[in-house]
């Protein structure tokens, strides 16, 4: 417990280090909406995961609905867009399970995104610290800079570190 | 030279000893989805796997025998990769732990589905049990039938593993043996 305890008081450092992870495809870039304001000002932070993801899908365009989940499949929180599945935490425990085995198989180090590109838009699925995960269902054309900057200023809440 | 391949779904509930198993047999690397536990799990048990386990088994004498060992997750949240991983399964080896009474139901339940869905023989390793008859008695109370073969093993013991990795092999031979017969 004390491991994960720490995983989770580092989490502002791990996530501003790792979040953004790797570039997307050229494909789901768009321009932020004219109207949206500059993530830094945002007001302040709600402390509540599920309120951060509700914040989320509102203020990022092109975000349709996110779920924060325990690595071992446990959920959370997520947007009020999403119906209360169990399985889909546990899908995504176990999709970024593989996925750590799978970056091996590129010779590589560390699982930074997984990504689901299917016909209705995208799954973006990233490790946060080393106990959660988060999901979030967008459409192709989602703003990925301003996701990466919203996610990294609510670091603290979204990876369990507090406010 | 004839070489063989056979797939076998490693399952049971949750702390059984499955991923135990599969890394005391493997000869190749096990590939492992273990992961830190949260919550009331974590007091059982410091790792789970999210995903699946897999490992290999060889055998020469004469011919190669391969065993490709697919490790399901225990929780019924996870009961997603059991059905993904058990498409075309050769053998389930179902693994429970004999001192973990409170498991004993569902995995009856599990044990019966998966018999009944499958039509493949099973092998019953009842894992932290030293006597025969206590494990058979097990096995039966959990649905196996009178022709499944059970092993009592203690996992944490690499040769206690290799024993039902032999039995596995034997219930591999005994339904070669019976399709051959059935073709002649």
């Amino acid at each position: 417990m004390e491991t994960v305890k720490h995983t989770f008081d580092s989490g502002r450092q791990l996530m501003t280090d790792r979040v953004p992870p790797a570039p997307p495809p050229a494909h789901s870039w768009s321009a932020p909406a004219a109207s949206a304001p500059a993530v830094e000002d945002l007001p302040t932070p709600p402390v509540d995961p599920a309120a951060v993801l509700d914040e989320l899908v509102a203020v990022v365009h092109g975000a349709r609905a996110a779920l924060l989940a325990t690595t071992d499949g446990f959920s959370i929180a997520s947007s009020s867009e999403l119906p209360n599945e169990p399985a889909h935490a546990a899908m995504l425990a176990a999709a970024v399970g593989l996925g750590h085995q799978l970056v091996q198989m590129g010779d590589g180090n560390e699982l930074r995104q997984l990504v689901v590109d299917h016909d209705r838009g995208l799954l973006l699925i990233w490790p946060l610290g080393g106990s959660r995960i988060l999901a979030m269902l967008t459409m192709t054309t989602v703003d990925q800079v301003r996701l990466r900057s919203f996610v990294r200023s609510r670091a603290a809440v979204l990876a369990g570190s507090g406010s | 030279m004839i070489d063989q391949t056979f797939k076998i779904l490693v399952t049971g509930p949750f702390a059984a000893g499955k991923t135990s198993l599969i890394q005391s047999v493997s000869q190749t690397q096990v590939v492992s989805t273990d992961v830190v536990t949260s919550g009331e799990e974590s007091d059982v048990k410091a790792a789970t796997t999210v995903a699946m386990d897999f490992g290999t088994y060889r055998i020469e004498d004469g011919e190669f025998v391969r065993l490709l060992l697919f490790g399901t997750p225990g929780q019924p949240r996870f009961r997603f990769m059991t059905n993904i991983l058990k498409g075309d399964v050769d053998v389930v080896a179902f693994v429970v732990d004999a001192q973990a009474t409170e498991t004993h139901a569902a995995a009856g339940v599990e044990l019966r589905s998966l018999l009944a869905d499958l039509h493949v023989p099973a092998v019953v390793a009842v894992n932290r049990c030293d006597d025969v008859e206590s494990a058979r008695r097990l096995a039966r109370s959990l649905g196996a039938l009178s022709c499944e073969a059970v092993v009592p093993c203690q996992l944490i013991d690499p040769d206690s593993g290799r024993e039902v990795v032999i039995e596995v092999l034997l219930t591999l031979l005994d339904v070669i043996e019976r399709a051959g017969a059935e073709v002649a």
